[in-house]
């Protein structure tokens, strides 16, 4: 059993809502008990619809948020008992991507400055050597050399999310988290970076983590797929299997949603009722239970563990749908 | 590639210098600014030009209308109205503009410090600027002026020199006008903190001092340059009502504010004597205006296309 | 909404005692002393006479001593005498009070009715003749020094054609017309400093509420362009402005100082000048901080106003903000 590159195991990440002028506190956890890994080379997403906690539990894995309780490990260390020196490391070695490719560059910096500035952080090169890595990842992200005067806001959204990847890979990371990459994009462009990233994979071996609502990216890039409900993860299946069978009622209904993946048998009559409730006020038990089709009466009482359920797969479900069939 | 590549580097910066040259208004204020500047900073040229004198009184001369030789007359002590006026210009431009930068200098750096910093050092500062603000702003500045420095321990000849009055003016400006740019800044720099583009620096494990210079400040600086326009239009005022009141810049030293001093007896004899100073002021701040605004449309961030 | 309340208030107290100190060690470093001022006046005074008058006035005593003695006597509601006229400070205080508010208030209504007028007019006629004329209009308003305006009333109005008084305040014997006649010329050099900026304020929420869809629609519909100002255009642009005009109300009080001296108004303003260049202690303190605690009430005003008047802000977590009026002036 390889060690995993990232892994977390009962993480919870709690934002404190604190007292304002008009307006009591309370506590919004935004990612409750969740344990996963992601393996040297693969390619994981973590799907779920926005609130489900996928951002937050990105960026508390980068160090971006505190957790509240539970470990985060990258290559099995412990990172809340790191060095500074380690900690940097690992900075180095797990890169993001955001959502917003106009947001995630900064308007004041010429490409060639935005791309290079994590070599800088960190120290790699010297001017000259940093140049030229510059250069060469322009190259691989397909945009010319010469882009490198530019400013982000005289390109397209494709070519600043393609800016987005190049400074992503260069301090010559192990792996990419990449949150919500597709969604500021157009359609057609979508399919453009999607090629690219699968691309990259192939070439650098990079590992990913795709956050993600789109299930057709998904199943073009991941290997296996996590999906989150208000904060939990309530399934992991390799991608074959969960868009072949799914067997926690919502996988069943995010796939519903989605015209033609292409694969196996649809589950009818899974489509999904209402809306997500408040991450402040999560139904009891399942959180689920409200929406499901398939509640029981347990459902609204006891929270269902994420328990081995197939020699490869993973599910939080009092009442999960049969492998193969409803 | 399908997309085309952009013909040539176009910076932010540039993309506001052309969206102010459309503000004719912002254009005008500008070249009048720089017109007043020179022509005051030119009074020595002038005086020796036209063989006039602003500063050694010449009694026989004392309130000659507008001729040939004195352009616009001759003040109550004989100087020529237009070279003292010019001279007055230069204390009044100089300290409006030393006092703001000086005030905005203060303001950006406890407004940054406070938007990036949050939490109890971000109230802490809050509540002073709050508390600063409070304070009634010209009844402050009067007695920060007319403070007798000696009883704090300065010698008497440092307090009566002309530098010590001109500076000490600076200084309680300064003191006072620091406000309005860090609050600014501090907005700024509160709503930059949560932007992708610093979140991608902290996620690469940047010090605060890389997030607040390559990212924070040069963000934020559009802001700032205009509050420092703006800035610079209170700061004559307050100057020139200081003077006015007495307080401020002191004789021999002269600034359009003190020029008024005496007008108000003046008033029926001389009545231009009054007018001039002030009209002066009046053309200044407007400009000063009319650039401060114009800066702040041509710096507008939704205009950059955020 | 109360605890709002209460932080706002004591954080107020606390403001208003730390400038007290601020001003108490401040004034003492003016020019002077209460000793020195009646030596000057008595030139036989000799060094032991004013020692004694020293030690008197309790101008020997530190600083802290010194304040402490008069936070004690404010605490129970003494504030001293004016060093100056020799009466008790509340009695001069109070009559200046009402004199700065008559004349603040009178500039207040007037320049708030002109800027919302002006500005509106400006809104209505964006980017036209009329619209740049007022644009300038306000811009010489906030650039031009007070004073400056004050004299050249005084000299067109008082001087050349000689059909108002120079300064001075309403006199008892005078009768209506003539008392009316000290009024004009500060308040109007008081309305257009003040409505300059204030107009700008109205004009820019204006222009933004005429932006808005539902008075898109309500145009659509046929609605006269005056009714649909008035009835609804107005009361969402004014919403801002209000704020602005909770903030003027702490100014009622503060009174211009500059304006009051050209014109020799005998309320606030000329009173702390008067005061802090008499080295005037009780006199001055009293004044600023009654003008900072006007100010400071204004300020928690302006914003309990800015969050009642405006149904966009949401006072509690979890409650929907509601909608802007319909054009027919009902709600959705």
């Amino acid at each position: 059993m390889t060690t995993p590159l990232l892994s977390t195991r009962h993480l919870t990440v709690a934002f404190g809502g604190a007292g304002g002028l008009f307006r009591a506190g309370g506590t919004v956890r935004a990612v409750t008990d969740v344990s996963f890994a992601l393996y040297p080379g693969e390619a994981l997403a973590l799907v779920g619809e926005s609130g489900s906690g996928k951002t937050s539990l990105a960026r508390a894995i980068l160090g971006l948020h505190p957790h509240s309780t539970g470990e985060i490990r990258f290559r099995g260390q412990d990172t809340a008992r790191m060095t500074a020196s380690e900690r940097q490391a690992m900075r180095r070695a797990v890169q993001m991507v955001f959502q917003d490719p106009f947001g995630s560059l900064d308007p004041r910096l010429p490409i060639g400055a935005v791309i290079a500035e994590p070599l800088r952080i960190h120290g790699i090169g010297n001017r000259a050597s940093r140049a030229d890595r510059v250069r060469e990842l322009l190259g691989l992200v397909g945009l010319p050399a010469d882009a490198v005067n530019r400013y982000p806001h005289q390109f397209s959204g494709g070519q600043r999310q393609r800016v987005a990847i190049a400074r992503a890979l260069a301090p010559g990371p192990a792996a990419i988290i990449a949150d919500e990459p597709l969604s500021a994009l157009d359609m057609s462009i979508q399919s453009q970076i999607l090629n690219l990233l699968s691309d990259l994979r192939g070439r650098l071996g990079v590992s990913y983590l795709l956050i993600s609502h789109d299930l057709a990216a998904v199943h073009h890039l991941a290997d296996r797929v996590a999906a989150m409900y208000l904060g939990r993860i309530v399934e992991v299946a390799p991608r074959d299997a969960l868009f072949a069978a799914p067997a926690h009622p919502y996988s069943a209904a995010l796939l519903d949603a989605v015209p033609r993946i292409g694969t196996g048998k649809r589950i009818p009559g899974h489509a999904l009722i209402g809306d997500m409730p408040s991450p402040m006020a999560p139904p009891p038990g399942c959180a689920f239970h409200p929406r499901c089709p398939r509640a029981l009466a347990r459902c609204a009482e006891e929270v269902p563990a994420l328990i081995r359920f197939d020699a490869d797969r993973e599910v939080a479900c009092h009442n999960p749908l049969v492998a193969g069939g409803a | 590639m399908s997309e085309a590549l952009p013909e040539r580097a176009v910076s932010v910066w540039w993309l506001r210098w052309r969206r102010l040259q459309r503000d004719r208004a912002a254009l005008a204020g500008g070249v009048v600014l720089l017109m007043l500047f020179a022509l005051c900073y030119g009074a020595p040229w002038y005086q020796r030009w036209w063989g006039v004198d602003g500063i050694d009184a010449d009694l026989l001369s004392r309130f000659d209308p507008a001729s040939s030789t004195h352009p616009l007359g001759a003040d109550d002590a004989g100087r020529d109205e237009l070279a003292h006026l010019l001279l007055g210009g230069q204390t009044s431009l100089s300290i409006g503009l030393i006092g703001a930068l000086g005030a905005s200098l203060i303001g950006t750096l406890i407004g940054a410090v406070a938007g990036f910093f949050r939490g109890r050092v971000d109230m802490a500062l809050m509540r002073f600027t709050d508390g600063v603000l409070a304070l009634p702003t010209l009844p402050i500045l009067i007695i920060l002026a007319a403070l007798d420095l000696s009883k704090l321990g300065f010698s008497q000849e440092f307090i009566r020199s002309g530098a010590a009055g001109y500076w000490r003016i600076v200084l309680i400006v300064t003191l006072l006008g620091w406000t309005g740019v860090a609050r600014l800044v501090r907005a700024a720099t509160l709503s930059l903190t949560e932007r992708d583009f610093v979140l991608a620096a902290r996620a690469q494990g940047a010090s605060a001092w890389w997030i607040l210079s390559v990212h924070i400040l040069p963000n934020a600086i559009s802001p700032v340059i205009v509050a420092t326009t703006l800035a610079m239009g209170r700061v004559i005022l307050a100057e020139s009502a200081l003077s006015f009141l007495g307080v401020g810049i002191q004789p021999p030293a002269t600034s359009w504010g003190s020029m008024l001093t005496n007008a108000q007896e003046m008033i029926g004899s001389a009545p231009m004597l009054a007018i001039y100073p002030g009209a002066a002021i009046l053309v200044t701040v407007i400009a000063i205006n009319f650039l401060g605004d114009g800066l702040q449309t041509a710096f507008d961030p939704r205009a950059d296309g955020h | 909404m109360i605890r709002f309340l209460l932080t706002r208030l004591a954080g107020a107290l606390l403001t208003l005692l730390a400038l007290s100190f601020i001003i108490f060690a401040l004034i003492g470093l003016m020019p002077g002393d209460p000793a020195d001022l009646l030596t000057t006046a008595n030139p036989d005074a000799t060094p032991a006479d004013v020692a004694l008058l020293r030690a008197l006035y309790g101008v020997d005593q530190p600083i802290l001593l010194r304040y402490w003695h008069w936070l004690e006597a404010a605490a129970h509601g003494n504030f001293g005498y004016s060093r100056m006229e020799s009466r008790p400070v509340m009695e001069i205080v109070i009559p200046a009070i009402g004199n700065t508010v008559a004349l603040m208030g009178t500039a207040f209504v007037v320049s708030t009715l002109i800027a919302v007028a002006l500005g509106t007019l400006a809104a209505m006629h964006k980017g036209r003749p009329l619209d740049r004329a007022i644009n300038l209009f306000a811009y010489a308003g906030i650039s031009v020094p007070s004073f400056w305006l004050g004299l050249v009333l005084i000299y067109v109005f008082a001087v050349r054609l000689g059909l108002l008084p120079a300064g001075g305040m309403p006199q008892h014997d005078e009768g209506f017309g003539a008392g009316l006649a000290h009024f004009i010329l500060p308040v109007t050099a008081l309305v257009i400093v003040e409505t300059g900026g204030l107009t700008r304020y109205a004009r820019a929420a204006m222009i933004e509420v005429l932006g808005q869809d539902y008075i898109r629609t309500a145009r659509a519909k046929g609605v006269p362009e005056g009714r649909m100002i008035l009835r609804h255009a107005l009361r969402n642009a004014m919403v801002p402005v209000i704020t602005i005009i909770a903030l003027g109300f702490g100014y009622l009080f503060s009174g211009a100082l500059l304006i009051e001296s050209l014109f020799a108004w005998r309320g606030m303003g000329r009173l702390i000048l008067d005061a802090i260049m008499g080295n005037d202690y009780n006199l001055a303190l009293v004044c600023l901080l009654f003008t900072t605690a006007m100010i400071l009430l204004a300020n928690i005003g302006a914003d309990l106003a800015y969050s009642w008047l405006d149904p966009r802000i949401s006072l509690q977590i979890g409650r929907a903000p509601k909608k802007p009026l319909r054009a027919d002036g009902g709600r959705p």
